[in-house]
């Protein structure tokens, strides 16, 4: 509640650590590398090459998970909340982060058919269709999924059945709605069976399109995204829209990412040369780069699609995956590292009211229109039967409900009995026209004829009816009514239950802010106490001020023995450069006073300068008319040197 | 061939030619779980060439004086080092790679360069030079590189005839390339030095020395004529960006030329297949050009006007003068330069790029007349671009190019001498950026629209500047009509709106002026309050009402700016003069507000 109020909003970032696997326990009996305090959020990594008196590195987050964690405890501390907000109306964005093989899939997806080990996509879908199904019944929703994947900058519908051959899907813009897919595959879900079904058709193409999937899911980013549309009448009696984005990504394994980084930082290679021409393109942007110039090419699409998520109208939250065993170190530090940068990212959600792009408005136009039409060949067909009823061939006194649910039946069943009537009586007109003696033959034809294309147009009209009624329903059937489509299996004690466990995630994440502020504030009211009523107490509260200040001092310390280890390590690497040219410089003194007489060193010696342009020794040309060789490319003793020796 | 028989030698042609083909084709089919199986055994190919030629050699040295010169065993021996050590090095195995490398250097060092094996001294450079960028020792890649470079233009100096390709050596008379196939070859390996010392260079940091190859890389394509007509378009249109913001506007044109040029001789060449895609393909390529050009315009403009300008903005007509008597000069030397530059081009598209060159000129606009011919012309190029980049579809990019034609109005303004010609053009800023700042949404194109409203704040404030100057000068000082009242208070009140609405988009949801403004509009937020100020204190009103209301707005505003600047003090050195006049302002505005009460209450 109290994120609600605050205009922009961190990204919440969460750290979760999976368990030791039985290879990395049988490796030694080392153990983890990270420890984690669940109440404090706080993950402390111990490098496992440092000594034991190396103060541990501790990085403080929204909310920690360690090896023993359930997947409903992430989902219903950290996630819960973001998909709420969604149904509300805002935009969310789940990201998972890390090194591969550390349970990003298993944290996003996890086992679907156990309900313990589900993951955050499966919980969602849950989630979401609960609401819809738990909601009032002046609400009506419309849920929309698409699925696609970037790789190798091109954005691919996972749901387009030519997935393979089809071409790589455009970025574009709109004034209303910013950046979109074009021509994005949505499909509209009606109940979590459905939404589930896309999701594994999605998963299937990004499977069979890959030709090695370990390499291909390491550097792909997959994008599952959910619509929620919702219209409810406002007090103004109208009806409004909101519109909900769930975005729920899996993006590459961080050890890539951590080079391409999602906040649009531009690839940054070593200094490799590219081989292919075709990249000369890179070369001259790279010089092109300034403010005043056009440089035609474009951000990555990853970041330009999740522009909104990163420092924009999005409510985000990142979960960041560590592996515990030692030989990960670097790579657990480099992902914690980025995780606390993350927390940085200042957002500011708005919801999303009454867009103009809203799917569920043009159904709803639609519908109307549909049920207008109905309406209208209602209205004729009961002028047609009043008429026949004028005439007096039969009397029919029932009376119509208005009520607009029961439109259809009603019109249904008014067609067929005006069909009947009708039907009843151009019978009786062809028995009159047959029994009339008095009528010509031919004119007895030409009349039954009439007769006959009468019945025929009625019966035309009957389907167009037909089709239009299920046209209609068709439409309205896509529509999910609060309370009313999907049934809700779940008993009031099972609902009791639930609510009573978001309540108890909801404390235990206030919990931790304020255990969190306690901290914060304890070191405050520690520097602020100054008036102490006995000299007992003064020397208390000193001494826990100073052991604060020794453990923040060690810190430091570690800090600035990281830092001087760095530099040793550098200079010892430069001293041993030194010694081995050191080394070589005198070999070639050796070489030089044994081998070379001092009249012709010095002849050498006098015809080299020093070219300050190319930063090296030259030869000057023996004979300077000469056409001067540029390139020497090695230079061998002349074989006069070793007669004069010997 | 004395000792090998011509059995032998085809057999060894033979495994060239099928290591070639193992590397060249047969690697990129290649299983994942086994990458390098094709290079592998090409590599175990060359070694037994190599074990041939070698065991030749033996025979070869007791015998002496064969009938191949023993430069050319050398340089074949030479090139099988070479290939083994470009094999080594595609197979991730550097070390050993750069081993044969500079074996192929030491066979070579024997021999002098001649038509035989200058190919080969280029190609193993070029190779030392990739290898050791690739292990950051940027220097050393540069020294072989440079080297290189060196070799080419010596021979081509001293002898210039096509010279043998490496593969030749190995193959059997009847399949000896053509001298056009030669000269193919021996120069693309040229151009890829180019093109890697442009690299290099640029990662050095040179980048004007890294332009400079880039710019006879693309050259070199053209002249070879081994390039993709698109692709070099827009390479060389993004290099003229380079130069044009170094203010060397003869190169940027002369690129842009040879872009728009060049992008033409990719229409001329439709394929049935995907036809629709390409098309749209060559229309956003050439809309990036106009888009390129635009730029060149907009610069050329803004950097004369920056030269003209006095210190409050206006054009110094001493200045100006003195401009145009040097102009003289300045001609010349645009000829010589034009003779001495890397010009693009080959015979058929010399003269079209030539001719395009002279329809804008690269030499700083002096008046209204020439700064208007560089306007049109970038107008021109704002047409084309647009229509390929519409607003449905392509906001960000529609926006910036209607930004880029605001400011080449603005640009063109400052040389226009009839004021109310100048407030005309700024009238016409007004319109095209008005409606799209109202129609854009407000949440995904935030960072857009503020700078669309500080833009629309600030023609509005130009033309009511402008306005005030125009009725000054017809009429007598302190006695405007309301007619010009009117339009003045609105020009003024529209000009406070916008900068209100910007001041706004930076408050939260609930409408909360931010405590702590970010970094980047820290300026703009400022400088906003303060023009807010002062737009508020300049409203004209005869009721003293409004006119206190207006005072005390224009006070409130100013103490912000004073205030926020003393809470905040980083802010202060980014808006050094607005602080200061707000200082002022905080100071004296009282005093006028207290008077203003006083004559109030004694009216009453």
């Amino acid at each position: 509640v109290m994120s609600k109020n605050k205009g922009s909003e961190s990204v919440k970032v969460v750290v979760r650590c999976r368990p030791l696997n039985r290879k990395e326990e049988s490796n030694g009996p080392a153990g983890g590398i990270v420890q984690m305090d669940l109440r404090l959020g706080q993950v402390i990594l111990r490098n496992p090459r440092a000594s034991a008196s190396e103060p541990q590195k501790t990085f403080t987050f929204d909310a920690v998970y360690d090896a023993s964690s359930k997947q409903r405890d992430l989902y219903d501390e950290s996630v819960r909340p973001l998909i709420d907000s969604a149904l509300a109306g805002f935009n969310g964005t789940i990201f998972a982060y890390g090194q591969t093989g550390t349970g990003k899939t298993y944290t996003m997806q996890g086992v679907w058919l156990d309900p313990e080990k589900r993951g955050v996509i499966p919980n969602a879908f849950d989630h979401i269709f609960t609401h819809i199904s738990r909601s009032q019944s002046d609400k009506q929703y419309l849920v929309r999924a698409s699925y696609l994947e970037i790789y190798r900058e091109e954005v691919r519908d996972l749901l387009d059945p030519n997935h393979g051959t089809a071409r790589a899907l455009e970025l574009r813009e709109s004034p209303d709605t910013g950046v979109y897919v074009r021509d994005l595959t949505s499909c509209v879900c009606k109940s979590i069976k459905e939404i589930e079904e896309v999701m594994n058709v999605g998963n299937q193409a990004r499977a069979v399109g890959a030709t090695d999937m370990n390499e291909h899911s390491s550097r792909s980013h997959a994008l599952f995204l959910i619509t929620v549309e919702c219209s409810q009448p406002g007090p103004d009696g109208r009806k409004h829209i909101r519109v909900g984005r769930l975005n729920l990504v899996d993006l590459a394994g961080s050890e890539r990412q951590a080079k391409t980084g999602v906040q649009g930082d531009r690839l940054k290679e070593a200094a490799k040369i590219n081989l292919s021409l075709s990249a000369l393109g890179n070369v001259i942007s790279a010089l092109a780069d300034g403010r005043s110039g056009h440089v035609p090419y474009r951000d990555s699409k990853l970041t330009r699609l999740l522009q909104d998520s990163l420092g924009g109208n999005a409510k985000t939250v990142m979960v960041a995956t560590l592996g515990p065993a030692p030989q990960h170190y670097e790579e657990t530090l480099t992902t914690l590292r980025y995780a606390n940068r993350a927390k940085n990212i200042q957002n500011q959600p708005r919801v999303n009211e009454d867009p103009k792009d809203a799917l569920l408005r043009e159904f709803q136009r639609e519908i109307a229109r549909l049920r207008a039409q109905l309406n209208h060949r209602k209205w004729r067909s009961k002028q047609k039967k009043e008429q026949v009823e004028g005439e007096g061939w039969e009397r029919d006194g029932d009376e119509e409900t208005e009520g607009e649910d029961e439109v259809e039946v009603e019109v249904e069943k008014e067609a067929q009995e005006y069909v009947k009537l009708e039907e009843q009586r151009l019978e009786r007109e062809k028995e009159a026209i047959r029994e009339d003696q008095f009528l010509l033959a031919e004119e007895k034809q030409r009349l039954l004829g009439e007769k006959e294309r009468m019945m025929g147009d009625l019966r035309k009209e009957q389907e167009a009816t037909e089709q239009l009624t299920a046209k209609y329903k068709a439409m309205e059937s896509k529509l999910l009514v609060g309370g009313k489509n999907i049934i809700d299996h779940t008993n009031e004690q099972q609902k009791m239950l639930e609510m009573k466990r978001q309540e108890i995630a909801e404390q235990s994440r206030s919990e931790r802010e304020m255990q969190q502020q306690m901290l914060v504030q304890d070191e405050e009211t520690l520097e602020l106490r100054e008036t102490f009523t006995s000299l007992q107490q003064e020397v208390e509260a000193k001494t826990k001020k100073l052991k604060k200040l020794y453990a923040k001092l060690q810190c430091i310390k570690a800090e600035i023995q990281d830092v001087n280890d760095e530099h040793v390590r550098s200079r010892q690497e430069l001293e041993q450069t030194q010694n081995e040219l050191t080394r070589e410089l005198k070999f070639k003194y050796l070489i030089i006073e044994n081998f070379i007489p001092p009249e012709e060193k010095n002849k050498i010696m006098n015809r080299l300068t020093f070219d300050p342009e190319e930063d090296q020794w030259k030869f000057q040309p023996l004979v300077p008319a000469e056409s001067h060789c540029v390139f020497f490319l090695c230079c061998r003793p002349r074989t006069s040197c070793f007669w004069s020796w010997t | 061939m004395a000792s090998l028989s011509s059995d032998e030698w085809r057999a060894i042609c033979d495994k060239f030619t099928n290591a070639q083909n193992l590397t060249e084709v047969e690697s990129r089919n290649d299983p994942e779980n086994d990458p390098f199986r094709s290079k592998y055994k090409a590599r175990e190919l060359l070694r037994e060439i190599y074990c041939s030629l070698k065991s030749f050699e033996v025979s070869e040295g007791e015998e002496d004086g064969g009938g191949e010169s023993a430069g050319l065993r050398a340089a074949k021996l030479g090139a099988v080092e070479y290939y083994l050590g470009v094999n080594h090095v595609d197979t991730e195995e550097l070390s050993a790679g750069q081993e044969h490398l500079m074996n192929c250097m030491k066979l070579l060092g024997r021999c002098s360069v001649s038509s035989e094996n200058v190919s080969l001294f280029i190609h193993v450079r070029n190779q030392l030079g990739i290898l050791w960028a690739g292990r950051d020792e940027t220097e050393t890649a540069q020294g072989f590189l440079e080297t290189a470079e060196s070799i080419y233009q010596h021979y081509m100096k001293e002898d210039g005839s096509p010279p043998t390709d490496m593969t030749e050596y190995f193959t059997t008379e009847e399949k000896l390339l053509t001298h056009q196939e030669r000269t193919k070859r021996f120069e693309l390996a040229y151009t890829h030095t180019m093109y890697y010392l442009a690299q290099v260079y640029k990662n050095l940091g040179q980048t004007e020395r890294a332009a400079t190859y880039c710019h006879s890389t693309l050259q070199r394509q053209l002249q070879l004529n081994q390039f993709n007509p698109m692709e070099w378009a827009l390479n060389a249109a993004t290099l003229s960006q380079y130069y044009i913001t170094k203010g060397r506007y003869m190169e940027g044109r002369h690129c842009l030329s040879a872009a728009t040029v060049i992008s033409g001789l990719a229409g001329e060449v439709p394929s049935e297949a995907t036809e629709n895609e390409r098309r749209e393909q060559l229309r956003q390529k050439r809309a990036e050009i106009a888009r390129c050009w635009i730029k060149y315009c907009l610069n050329l403009l803004q950097d004369a006007k920056k030269l003209l300008e006095d210190n409050i903005g206006e054009l110094d007509t001493d200045r100006q003068d003195e401009l145009k008597r040097a102009r003289r000069g300045e001609e010349e030397e645009e000829e010589k330069g034009r003779k001495s530059a890397l010009l693009f081009g080959s015979e058929d598209t010399f003269d079209s790029i030539a001719s395009l060159e002279e329809k804008v000129r690269c030499l700083f606009p002096l008046d209204f007349t020439e700064a208007r011919a560089v306007f049109l012309v970038g107008q021109n190029y704002v047409t084309q671009a647009k229509e390929y980049f519409q607003m449905d579809g392509y906001v960000t990019d529609h926006i910036e190019i209607l930004q880029d034609h605001s400011a080449l109005f603005r640009a063109l303004a400052f040389f226009e001498e009839d004021l109310e010609r100048r407030c005309k053009m700024h009238k016409r800023r007004v319109d095209m950026l008005e409606p799209i700042c109202t129609d854009l949404n407000a949440q995904y194109y935030l960072m857009i629209r503020r700078q669309l409203m500080f833009e629309l704040a600030e023609t509005y404030s130009e033309m009511m500047d402008l306005k005030l100057t125009l009725a000054n000068r017809q009429a007598d000082t302190q006695s405007l009509d309301s007619h010009t009242i009117k339009k003045f208070n609105h020009l003024c009140s529209a000009s406070a709106k916008y900068f209100q609405m910007f001041l706004d988009s930076l408050c939260s949801p609930e409408g909360k002026v931010p405590e702590h403004l970010e970094e980047e509009v820290l300026r703009p937020a400022l400088v906003a309050r303060f023009r807010v100020a002062r737009l508020h204190s300049r409203l004209i009103s005869s009721s003293p009402s409004v006119q206190l209301d207006n005072l005390n707005r224009s006070l409130e505003n100013y103490k912000y700016v004073v205030q926020y600047c003393e809470t905040h003090p980083e802010a202060a050195t980014t808006v050094e003069t607005e602080l200061e006049l707000s200082k002022e302002m905080v100071g004296l505005l009282p005093l006028k507000i207290n008077r203003l009460k006083a004559r109030m209450a004694a009216n009453n």
